[in-house]
């Protein structure tokens, strides 16, 4: 509880801090314009070429946003792990949080909020909404808790996502730009048709970094798309168990640090 | 002796950006699989959508469209998507005004430093990635250009890209001169550039009825026209109006970054001692 609260703490910092600075405002514009403007390739695609099969715009969309919607929590609600590798281990900021008496990983998180960030979770709730609507998907109360567990385990997938880099990021920081395969360029998956995705995406999309399990299996549960329901009831755990790991990969980093800073 | 100073800054930041090859060869690695998903969903499209031939009446083969991603990946490299740093940071601390007292001018010495930053991570990240792309198995390869006249003239078309990318980087540099607050709008104005250059999907496959529009904006040259003339979907013919077209917007950028580089002077205020 004690540590909710200082993360709490932490985020509300940030949150004033960053209402002082005027573009505020401007920022939420422009990652809005970044998310509008990243699907336009599937858009325009169906425009042309028509359905694929059974697969219509709005379903590649509701997939889409579902990921998008994951991600932009994370990188809303966990800002600091984002930058950790950049902000706080080049320039050994890192040492000051271990000097404190509280937990690292919720110091880490807390470092950093940019309201602008929130353009993206917005959005994608939007269009997930539109897109059940659209396909005339009956909301039930099981329904909408389908949804609501995939984006909170998607929520945790990217958060781990960021732990584990932010571990391998006390042995190099250099090499480290191949992780955007995980972080901004991972939603880009779902814009592919899951029966057509080869296998190795689909594996590991599904079994390494668990983002298929967060997008595709819930919308396919609520839409019913001949996938077995409880498969998109396995977001949360399947998240949680993510996350866990990607702390111990953080925990062995820890125990390595060397401090790079003065 | 001007020209002597331009190289060395142009020498300067080559060296710089070299530094960071580890960094160029890991971000490869993320081109590498973006270029794989964007090639499955169009082979998924020109396979199995409805109206599978739809990509071929806009004039695109599967072969040139997947030839056009990979090469995407190395043009877009050039194309300005933030401020450079080195040039944020003089703007934001106020040290612009050491740029000031050297004997050179300012927005010459800019468009060499912006030429040299857009150039160096070609040759680490774009050039391992195009390389990949040639050894793929043939249904993922980057296939040849469709004829020498055509490489010639996209060689051409490149290097004009490249001085129109600089030129539309170094306005950018100049607009955000004259905001005290931050980068949104220059960040906005460089993203318009970057959808609208093909970079997302190839601008013939865009709706029919903006083709003409879509040709004629500035940011066709920044990527497209290259691109067209190498996949062969654009003719040699026209290949002259399009590099025409390509440098007749550099100019118009060029004059557009001078005039408000001198008027912004004019008034220029330096905070700090």
């Amino acid at each position: 509880m004690n540590t909710l609260r200082l993360y709490l703490r932490y985020i509300k910092m940030n949150f004033l801090a960053g209402l002082q600075y005027k573009g505020w405002s401007l920022m939420v514009l422009q990652v809005f314009m970044v998310v509008v403007t990243d699907p336009i390739s599937v858009i325009f695609l169906f425009s042309r070429f028509g359905d694929v099969g059974i697969w219509s715009a709005t379903k590649i969309m509701l997939i889409y946003a579902m990921a998008i919607t994951s991600f932009g929590l994370a990188e809303t609600l966990c800002r600091g792990l984002d930058y950790f590798p950049w902000k706080m281990i080049r320039t050994g900021d890192f040492d000051r949080l271990l000097l404190r008496p509280q937990p690292l990983l919720v110091q880490a998180a807390g470092s950093y909020f940019h309201i602008h960030r929130i353009a993206r979770v917005v959005s994608g709730i939007v269009v997930i909404v539109w897109c059940l609507r659209d396909l005339k998907v009956e909301m039930s109360l099981l329904n909408i808790v389908t949804i609501i567990m995939a984006l909170v385990g998607g929520f945790l997938t990217y958060t781990g996502v960021f732990i584990f880099t932010s571990g391998i990021a006390f042995f190099t920081i250099q090499g480290l730009d191949w992780i955007y395969i995980f972080t901004n360029a991972s939603y880009q998956v779902t814009r592919c048709p899951v029966d057509y995705l080869p296998n190795i995406l689909r594996n590991v999309f599904t079994f390494f970094v668990p983002i298929l399990v967060m997008s595709y299996y819930p919308a396919a549960a609520v839409c019913n798309w001949g996938q077995p329901y409880w498969k998109g009831l396995l977001a949360l755990p399947t998240g949680l168990l993510f996350m866990t790991l990607s702390t111990l990969v953080w925990r062995f980093g820890v125990n390595h640090y060397q401090s790079t800073g003065s | 002796m001007k020209l002597k100073a331009l190289f060395s800054i142009f020498r300067m930041k080559t060296a710089e950006g070299f530094q960071y090859r580890l960094a160029g060869i890991a971000g490869a690695t993320t081109s590498i699989f973006w270029v794989l998903v964007e090639i499955t969903v169009y082979r998924v499209f020109y396979t199995y959508a409805n109206n599978n031939t739809a990509g071929i009446l806009a004039g695109l083969t599967l072969n040139q469209l997947i030839s056009y991603s990979w090469l995407t990946q190395l043009v877009f490299l050039m194309q300005p998507m933030s401020i450079d740093s080195d040039i944020q940071s003089k703007i934001e601390s106020g040290n612009i005004a050491l740029e000031l007292c050297r004997p050179l001018d300012l927005y010459t010495h800019w468009f060499a430093k912006l030429t040299a930053s857009r150039l160096t991570p070609l040759f680490w990240r774009g050039s391992l990635v195009i390389l990949v792309g040639m050894l793929m198995p043939a249904s993922y390869r980057l296939g040849p250009p469709a004829s020498l006249i055509n490489l010639i003239l996209m060689l051409l078309s490149f290097f004009s890209a490249l001085f129109l990318c600089t030129t539309y980087g170094v306005l950018m540099c100049v607009v955000r001169m004259g905001i005290t607050w931050g980068n949104g709008p220059t960040y906005m104005l460089m993203l318009i550039g970057g959808v609208l250059s093909g970079a997302y999907l190839p601008l013939q496959l865009w709706p029919d009825s903006w083709q003409r529009f879509l040709l004629l904006q500035p940011f066709a040259g920044y990527l497209d026209i290259p691109l067209r003339l190498y996949v062969g979907s654009m003719s040699p013919q026209t290949a002259f109006a399009a590099i025409t077209l390509q440098w007749v917007w550099t100019l118009i950028f060029i004059l557009l970054g001078k005039f408000l580089l001198v008027r912004r002077l004019k008034t220029i205020v330096v905070q700090g001692g």
